[in-house]
């Protein structure tokens, strides 16, 4: 665990190769606990439902949050709001970046980029947008982008996480574009299937976030 | 009258060093920081959550909403009211993080009304009901409704047990499902009592105040202050959390009942303040540069000798002014906060016979005020007066725009309030 924070600690200094905003992350400005010093409490059920793989078959959604422990987020690839869902694709290539390097976190945490926009995030769209991330290098961390087929089949979903979705048109340009307006909310779901951790903007940093996977994997010892 | 003589009787023995006192807050500038939908422009509504007096209408509480968009033709005037069909003390309320949602409750019952403001902002109805928290955390009084990501951590005011001071802090998810309960620390300088809570994410911190628990608040005030035991019974402490932990790191001497908790929004500023009702002072909680949280008095709210009572604050969103509402003379103070560490009054008004809660909006242009405290400790007469005013502000004067009379409409006592906005909802 120690070599995968001072590995963070570097990813976090010297943004990521692969991050689409280079900029580096802001440092944490205290010292979280320690992993296993604090319970992570149940806080609700994962929602389950059809979505979308990059190939475009569907599948049930608990398919990609049972098993392993699941770091979920909602996005939308056109989304361009820096507090927004880019904040959470440095987060989780930071991260990524950390669990790579530590094996013993290895095939025990998995990513997954969940669309809330069916109408344009295709699986093609999703593809595009994964870019070299989708591709399984071996390096013991799957990163799963997925979306569905249609609002009806997103909004069990999102209803179910709580992940609230406007859809709002700005017209700041001069020409109206349509633009989902949304709190980012990053999900940290057990093997089990339960959420035990809901990070905002305002408290998503890899250093808590890999803490939290820690404590979760501490419970199971 | 009968009142007006108890609080005389209340100030002096506050004089002679008794306590007493409580209240509430929060508007958009004082939001949890979770919540990221702020109206930053023009506000359509006022909601306020009033409580029922028996006699008066359906004498049941009810959330009120109130036009308060000068454009509308209904400005000023109420539009919608939905009760809850009980009459519980009704005190504060808090919005979901998601802002889809207001969380209410009153101070003399365990139940939770969870309204539905996102379907039509104007017409908030009663979407669930939550009447576990006794029976799931021992907690009585839920006042705080503090949003977190998918969650509600709601502050009580007192224990089903023994009806006392010592209290706790509830976690609920957005669906109303209890998840765990935190203990108010009575060890360590902790007296357990609960009164507000506001977090610093960046800082990963929890502030929380005290109070005191449903034997105190619920007796009628000129009972109360005649029992020395009694007026014992009121909280001395904050405290500080870890948040991500939810344990508590420090606990802080704070005497005379610390309520309301606001952090400067300022991304530079690193301090919370808040004021004491029973000895009327301002307390700034920072962090020293070690990095260890102090608390210290750094300001008196008018002649502490008179009891004015401090009841609500509002910080303005650079953090640089605050409101203070007394109780007792019912005067709306503002303090420049340039320098935290001491505050200056700079204008005080008269702005009710009594007054209570006070929300500015977040460009600080327009300030709200209610007048009802708690039932039993309301002024009686003719300076029961219990209403929702609306002032303009231009950093000279206030200058009262509206007033809804809530005795008049038959509404009950008007206490906490919260903004709300068509454009947030899309509607």
């Amino acid at each position: 665990m120690i070599r995968a924070l001072a590995l963070l600690a570097g990813a976090l200094a010297a943004p990521a190769p692969l991050a689409h905003h280079p900029e580096p992350l802001p440092a944490l400005e205290y010292a979280p606990p320690p992993p296993g010093s604090y319970v992570l409490h149940r806080i609700m059920r994962a929602p389950d439902g059809p979505v979308l793989g990059l190939d475009g078959r569907s599948r049930p959604l608990s398919r990609y949050t049972r098993g392993q422990i699941t770091l979920l987020g909602f996005i939308y690839t056109t989304c361009v709001d820096p507090e927004g869902c880019p904040l959470a694709y440095r987060v989780f290539d930071a991260l990524k970046e950390a669990i790579v390097a530590n094996t013993a976190l290895h095939a025990k945490v998995r990513f997954v980029t969940l669309s809330f926009d069916p109408a344009r995030d295709t699986p093609e769209a999703m593809r595009h947008y994964a870019g070299s991330r989708a591709v399984d290098k071996g390096g013991g961390l799957r990163w799963y982008f997925l979306t569905t087929g249609s609002a009806r089949a997103l909004m069990p979903l999102v209803e179910g996480f709580g992940q609230d979705v406007r859809v709002t048109v700005d017209r700041s340009s001069g020409r109206p574009r349509r633009e989902l307006s949304h709190v980012l909310k990053v999900f940290l779901i057990d093997r089990a299937g339960d959420v035990r951790e809901i990070y905002s903007s305002n408290f998503l940093h890899p250093q808590v976030v890999l803490n939290d996977i820690e404590t979760l994997l501490m419970e199971e010892r | 009258m009968a009142h007006h003589r108890d609080l005389r009787i209340t100030a002096m023995l506050f004089v002679a060093g008794a306590a007493f006192i409580g209240a509430a807050g929060a508007d958009e500038t004082c939001n949890s920081p979770y919540i990221s939908k702020l109206i930053k422009g023009q506000e359509d509504f006022v909601y306020v959550w009033a409580l029922g007096v028996e006699g008066l209408g359906d004498g049941s509480d009810k959330l009120v909403t109130v036009d308060v968009n000068p454009k509308s033709k209904s400005y000023g005037k109420v539009i919608h009211m939905v009760s809850t069909g009980a009459r519980v003390e009704a005190h504060h309320m808090g919005f979901t993080d998601d802002r889809r949602q207001i969380w209410a409750g009153g101070l003399a019952d365990n139940r939770i009304w969870v309204f539905d403001i996102a379907t039509d902002p104007a017409k908030p109805k009663i979407v669930r009901t939550i009447a576990d928290l006794g029976d799931k955390s021992g907690y009585l009084g839920p006042h705080t409704y503090y949003a977190m990501p998918g969650r509600m951590l709601v502050q009580a005011l007192s224990n089903v047990k023994d009806k006392g001071g010592v209290t706790g802090m509830a976690l609920y998810n957005n669906k109303g499902q209890f998840i765990a309960s935190y203990a108010m620390p009575t060890q360590g300088g902790g007296d357990g009592y609960g009164y507000d809570l506001a977090v610093n994410p960046k800082k990963n911190v929890l502030l929380t105040s005290s109070f005191a628990g449903y034997a105190n608040y619920m007796r009628p005030l000129g009972e109360l202050v005649k029992d020395g035991e009694a007026m014992k019974k009121f909280g001395n402490t904050m405290v500080a959390w870890d948040l991500k932990a939810m344990k508590p790191k420090k606990i802080f001497s704070v005497p005379g009942a610390p309520l309301e908790i606001r952090w400067s929004l300022n991304p530079k500023d690193n301090w919370a303040i808040t004021a004491t009702a029973l000895t009327a002072k301002l307390w700034l909680v920072k962090q020293d540069g070690k990095g260890e949280w102090t608390a210290g008095e750094v300001g008196t709210i008018g002649d502490p000798a008179k009891i004015p009572l401090p009841v609500d604050i509002s910080i303005t969103r650079d953090g640089r002014g605050l409101w203070v509402n007394t109780f007792m003379d019912g005067k709306t103070r503002y303090f420049d906060l340039s320098n935290p560490e001491a505050p200056k009054q700079t204008y005080e008004k008269a702005t009710g016979k009594q007054v209570n809660m006070i929300s500015q909006s977040w460009d600080g242009k327009r300030v709200y005020i209610t007048s009802s405290l708690l039932a039993n400790w309301d002024k009686g007469g003719a300076d029961n007066e219990q209403f929702l005013r609306g002032f303009a502000w231009d950093g000279k004067e206030l200058v009262q725009k509206f007033e809804v009379d809530f005795t008049k409409e038959k509404l009950g006592r008007a206490h906490h309030m919260k903004l709300g906005s068509k454009a947030l909802h899309g509607t």
